[in-house]
């Protein structure tokens, strides 16, 4: 089945496949170590294929079970051997023609050559026989020369003749013999030709039939080894595909057996972590307990040191200023004693020097004084320092504390809006809806007096009708508000100054009034301009002189620390008070002082007293008054904290009353007619409904009667009535309506 | 490019004519029926063509009608390159214009080129093996590229000088015919394989219809004006040249037969010994069917003794003699050949004696071809014995030799020792029973015989079949080893097959 061909490429390859074991250490290398390395390796190789050889027993059985095994492999050989033989029987079918061709040849050489003998032979021998022929002739013509006989002549030339013939005859039959030969060489010749051409077609006939078989067998053959292969590696893909599968489930088992371990794995690490944490947690925490309570422990130990260590330096520092003044003591016991050496030692001398005893007597003294004095300021000095200490601590000390205070009083006043806005707003709320109610009982009095009684109807006009907002916050206005007021009043001068009084200033000090307290603010303004700056002065010029007056009061009362509605009362209290109370002492004139007096008393027992005249008042004691005032504010100031907060206290006893009076909008004796006219109204209308149902049933029986006149009125008019002998309208007559 | 102009613009405008009847009646259509699909096809190709500037009143006339047309695409335009590439390969013989352009446009022209073109143009310009198989397949009918080399252009140069040697007569054909194709074709041909030289015409008629048998000896007479085509100039201008077939003989004469058409002129001998031993890349030399007697064939081996190249020598179909034989014996120890076919010859025991000593000392030869040879039983003894020392033979056919039982006993004894034999043909010969049975002793002692042809040699059947078995076992065997080399020595000799089988 291989050609030829195909062999010497394999063979090529099995030269190429030898050649590598030699590219390791070669034989040939210049190297003589890597040369024996080279022998050695060789002879290892050779005793190598030795054992092998040995084993090749077992390796043919190897690979007969092998070929059993494959079914390709035994295909392929039987379809090797199959075409081979194929073409092996083919070619020498073909190449039987060319040898029976060549055996033909040899054949017609051989005879060729026996012919080709025989001829030369033929030929020699006819040469021979004619040469003796040709021979005896000629010897003959030498004999006829001599014959003198024409007789004789005649007779030998007549022999001659027939002798020449003879020879000629010969030549000729053999030269027809050999063309004769030469024809049939040609007929010969033309059915070799024949012959040949015959075997030519012979060969192409099988040589096309041998393509075609051999065609035809490997074209079969390769189908069937291509079925084989087909099978086999049908049969190697299910194999394989099993063996696949088995690994795959394999695989997925361990797989799964992996995972469920991992899980498991993960699962007990989880709860392990977790049990580390908790356990760590609560280590944490103990830890952390256990180290706090050291830290308290050593902060209490660090406490009870420092203040071991306070009273050490206390104790030492008493110590020391002990000792220091023991040391000054003995200073001075020292001085005292060289003093005293000194006035020994002088009263040794004065004994000399009486001058000199007096002059050192004079200089003890002076030293004396001296040390006093030194002593003395010394601890004058340290007073000082330790008060200065104390007024530093008790500053800052106070700083804070009014801080403090102030953001309290931020805070409380921020609440106290916030509260008051609240309680607006709800009352606002209740009154709204209280007058509501009230607007529809007094709509429903109106109608009820107007329509059912006939009798005129006055809306009923009280105070707490016309409210609006809490009662108290009308006290809540600042001292400028007033002053405003004040101004704004005392410019009317009205004749309803009265009313407006009283209604305005219902719960203030009933015992100032308008007027005077104008009088005083005009008084105050005029006297204490010095409290205004001057720049405000120049800005007020051009303004109005009310305007102007309210608006330098404004600026007094800033500088005087009065803020709101009390602080003015107090102050003009103040001023009515002063009068009262200094005038004795500051020889105010007696009607003056009358006046005040009056003014006093008549301002708490009765409004409608003329207010005492400001105008008593000397410009001149305004600012002692002033001063005064000023200095019993400060007085209060201290305190004024507590007063405020009481102020802020919102006076509510005056709430239930409205509320009380709101209840009342509608006096009892209204009810009561209510009530009587109610029962009455009741009376009436049951009469109404009786008469109503009276006057339905009248009807009713009208309409019965309409109708039945009207079949009346039928049946008369009917024509039996006609036809009837005793016509019934004759009998009775209608009556007519 | 001018000449394409002159001769297209004047049927620019009949065609632009046509094709607005064509227009006008395809608009008559649109109004009557739906336009026909087959209809803008010839209007078309005339785009393609008017490429020239000149015809641009034409494209103008095209491109309204092409609007009309709802199966117009501008894919249809060719592109520059293909007008280009159209272009060049219709005034390629003009002007070749193929190494300056990229590959696919080279691949493309050469697609387009026609066959017919001079081969002064091509033969040095085109490498392409396609164009060179249309230009084979155009000319002949039956081509095997494989007794070429398997190149296209080298079977096209090689037929193209066959045919033109086939067809040359001397003194009547201008000899530049050949001279002028050798610069376009001495690269490429390398076999010369011609089976005709014709014999000069003589215009004075020689009687004819004389004598038939005279003929022969007329042109013997005649002898120097019958001389062939003289190769040497043609074989000296090949540089490649590495194979001549030649065959002095005419084919297909007929009824015209005459002796001297077949005749090989000493003349001829020598002039073509002369240009064999001058081409020297010369490898395989065959002259057969040419009536090449001892002398002849002496002045030819003289020729080639100590030839550097060649490798074959067939000298088949001849009548060399015993003489001629020597002289082959002689070359054989004196050059290199590796086959040598001396078939249908006439030799006898001296030459094949003469043979068999040169063989006995031989390291080339391959391949001894002696069939429908005379060499009789002293001759086959001789080369047995010679082949008792001879490690180089694989192929020895002895086929019609004459041969007999001590041959064949000789043989035997060889079959037993040669390991390099692999063919062996004794067909024809006279074996006989007891020969057929020696070798078949012989054979199973023999592990690298492949082929052994005994046919018609008077074996018993049986010999004949137990030798097949073996020659069986020995090409399993052969076959495992081509397989398998590791397991056994590489043997040199399983090349031999190719012979035979080739």
């Amino acid at each position: 089945m291989n050609p030829p061909g195909s062999l010497g490429v394999l063979e090529e390859k099995e030269e190429e496949h030898l050649a590598p074991p030699i590219l390791g250490p070669s034989i040939h290398s210049d190297n003589p170590q890597e040369r024996i390395q080279a022998r050695r390796l060789r002879i290892a190789a050779r005793l190598e294929a030795r054992r092998r050889e040995a084993l090749g027993e077992y390796l043919d059985g190897k690979k007969e079970s092998e070929e059993d095994q494959s079914k390709s492999y035994k295909q392929k050989e039987e379809s090797r051997l199959k075409l081979a033989k194929l073409l092996l029987c083919g070619t020498e079918l073909v190449t039987n023609i060319q040898v029976a061709a060549d055996i033909r040849e040899i054949h017609r050489r051989v005879e060729e050559e026996e012919i080709k003998r025989q001829r030369l032979e033929k030929l020699e021998n006819e040469v021979k026989t004619s040469q003796d022929k040709f021979d005896e002739i000629t010897v003959k013509w030498e004999e006829g020369k001599q014959r003198r006989i024409p007789q004789e002549l005649w007779e030998m030339l007549n022999a001659q003749q027939v002798h020449c013939a003879g020879l000629i005859e010969d030549k000729n039959k053999l030269i027809s013999e050999l063309q004769q030969e030469l024809k049939m060489k040609d007929d010969q010749y033309v059915k070799d030709l024949k012959k040949q051409s015959d075997d030519i077609c012979l060969l192409l006939e099988r040589m096309e039939e041998q393509v075609k078989n051999v065609m035809k067998t490997f074209r079969q053959e390769l189908q069937n080894i291509e079925k084989a292969f087909e099978v086999e590696r049908q049969e190697l893909l299910t194999s394989n595909k099993k063996k696949w599968e088995r690994a795959l489930q394999a695989h997925n088992a361990k797989e799964l057996e992996y995972l469920m371990n991992r899980i498991k794995k993960v699962e007990d690490y989880e709860k392990q972590l977790n049990k580390q944490r908790i356990w760590d947690c609560e280590e944490y925490n103990t830890i952390k307990i256990k180290l706090e309570q050291d830290v308290q422990i050593l902060e209490q130990q660090l406490q009870q040191m420092k203040a071991t260590y306070q009273l050490n330096q206390e104790k030492l520092e008493y110590n020391f200023q002990v000792l220091k003044k023991r040391d000054e003591e003995s200073t001075v016991i020292k001085s005292q004693q060289k003093r005293k050496i000194n006035r020994i030692h002088s009263t040794s001398s004065v004994l000399r020097t009486p001058q000199a005893v007096y002059s050192k007597k004079k200089r003890i003294y002076s030293k004396n004084l001296h040390d006093v004095l030194n002593n003395l300021r010394s601890k004058y000095n340290k007073q000082v320092k330790q008060f200065q200490e104390e007024n530093q601590s008790l500053t800052s000390d106070y700083k804070r504390l009014v801080l403090q205070f102030k953001e309290l009083q931020k805070a409380m006043r921020h609440f106290a809006l916030i509260d008051d806005k609240r309680f607006r707003e709800i009352w606002l709320m209740n009154e709204e809806e209280a007058k509501d109610l009230i607007n529809r009982a007094f709509d429903v009095d109106r109608i009820i007096s107007t329509h059912h009684l006939g009798l005129p109807w006055m809306a009923p006009d009280f105070w707490f009708l016309k409210n609006v907002g809490p009662i108290s916050q009308q006290q809540q206005k600042s001292a400028t508000q007033i002053l405003e007021e004040v101004l704004m009043e005392a410019e009317k001068e009205g004749a309803d100054e009265d009313s407006s009084e009283s209604e305005t200033y219902l719960d203030l000090p009933k015992q100032v009034s308008a007027r005077t307290t104008r009088k005083i603010l005009m008084l105050l303004c005029d006297e204490s301009g010095f409290l205004i700056e001057s720049k405000l002065l120049s800005l007020l010029l051009p303004l109005e002189k009310n305007e102007c007056y309210l608006l330098r009061l404004d600026a007094v009362f800033s500088a005087l620390g009065i803020e709101n509605e009390d602080d003015l009362y107090k102050l003009v209290n103040f001023f009515l008070k002063y009068q009262t109370h200094h005038s004795p002492s500051s020889q105010e004139p007696l009607d003056l002082r009358a006046e005040k007096e009056r003014s006093l008393v008549d301002g708490k027992s009765q409004e409608k007293e003329p207010p005492p005249s400001p105008k008593l008042i000397h410009p001149n004691d305004v600012l002692k008054i002033l001063e005064a005032f000023v200095m019993s504010l400060r007085k209060p100031r201290d305190f004024w904290v507590p007063v405020k907060l009481l102020k802020a206290v919102r006076d509510d006893s005056k709430d239930s009353e409205y509320w009380e009076a709101l209840t009342t909008v509608i006096p009892a004796t209204t009810l009561n007619l209510w009530d009587a006219l109610y029962t009455a109204l009741e009376k009436y209308h049951l009469v109404l409904t009786q008469r109503a149902e009276l006057l339905i049933e009248n009807s009713s029986l009208e309409r019965q009667n309409t109708e039945l006149q009207q079949l009346l009125q039928q049946y008369l008019d009917t024509k039996i009535n006609s036809e009837l002998q005793v016509p019934p309208t004759q009998v009775f007559r209608v009556p007519t309506k | 490019m001018q000449d394409t102009q002159t001769t297209e613009s004047p049927s620019i405008p009949s065609r632009s004519s046509t094709s607005t009847q064509d227009r006008s009646s395809t608009v008559g259509q649109t109004l009557s029926s739906a336009p026909q699909p087959s209809k803008p096809t010839p209007i078309i190709p005339p785009l393609a063509k008017s490429t020239g500037p000149g015809s641009g009143s034409g494209v103008r006339r095209m491109r309204r009608i092409i609007a009309e047309d709802a199966e117009w695409s501008l894919a249809i335009v060719p592109l520059l390159t293909e007008l280009c590439i159209q272009h060049i390969v219709k005034n390629f013989q003009n002007n070749p214009i193929l190494k300056q352009l990229l590959p696919e446009h080279q691949k493309k022209v050469l697609n387009h080129l026609s066959p017919d073109l001079p081969l002064a143009v091509t033969a040095n310009l085109i490498d392409d093996e396609s164009y060179w198989r249309r230009c084979c397949t155009q000319r002949w009918p039956v081509c095997h590229v494989d007794n070429h080399g398997g190149s296209w252009k080298r079977m096209f140069f090689e037929l193209h000088l066959e045919n033109l040697l086939k067809h040359f007569i001397p003194n009547t054909t201008d000899p530049a015919v050949i001279l002028n194709l050798l610069p376009l074709c001495r690269n490429y041909v390398r076999a010369i394989r011609v089976d005709q030289f014709l014999p000069p015409v003589q215009l004075p008629a020689p009687p004819r219809g004389g004598d038939q048998s005279d003929s022969g000896s007329e042109g013997e007479m005649e002898e120097p004006a019958m001389d062939h085509y003289q190769l040497d100039n043609l074989v000296a201008g090949l540089s490649h040249l590495e194979e001549l077939d030649l065959v002095y003989g005419v084919k297909d004469c007929g009824m015209n037969f005459e002796w001297n058409l077949f005749l090989f002129t000493y003349r001829d001998c020598h002039s073509l010994a002369a240009t064999v031993k001058a081409c020297h890349t010369l490898k395989i030399f065959r002259l057969t069917r040419s009536k090449v007697d001892d002398d002849k064939a002496r002045i030819l081996i003289r020729s080639l003794l100590d030839h550097p190249a060649l490798e074959e020598l067939d000298l088949s179909h001849n009548l060399i003699g015993d003489r001629g034989a020597r002289a082959a014996a002689k070359l054989l120890s004196h050059s290199r050949l590796r086959v040598l076919n001396l078939a249908n010859n006439q030799v006898r025991a001296p030459g094949a004696h003469s043979l068999a000593h040169a063989l006995g000392h031989n390291s080339n030869l391959i391949s001894l071809n002696l069939r429908l040879n005379c060499i009789e039983d002293e001759g086959g003894q001789a080369l047995a014995h010679a082949l008792h020392t001879n490690k180089c033979l694989t192929t020895l056919h002895l086929g019609g030799n004459e041969l007999s039982e001590p041959t064949a006993t000789l043989l035997s004894q060889v079959l037993t020792i040669n390991t390099t034999l692999t063919s062996i043909n004794l067909s024809c010969n006279h074996i006989g029973l007891d020969g057929g049975k020696q070798l078949l002793e012989g054979m199973s002692d023999n592990k690298t015989l492949l082929e052994f042809d005994l046919r018609l040699s008077d074996i018993a059947q049986e010999s004949e079949y137990l030798i097949g078995q073996a020659l069986c076992a020995n090409r399993e065997a052969a076959r495992q080893r081509a397989l398998n080399p590791s397991h056994f020595m590489s043997p040199v000799t399983v090349k031999g097959p190719e012979n035979p089988a080739g």
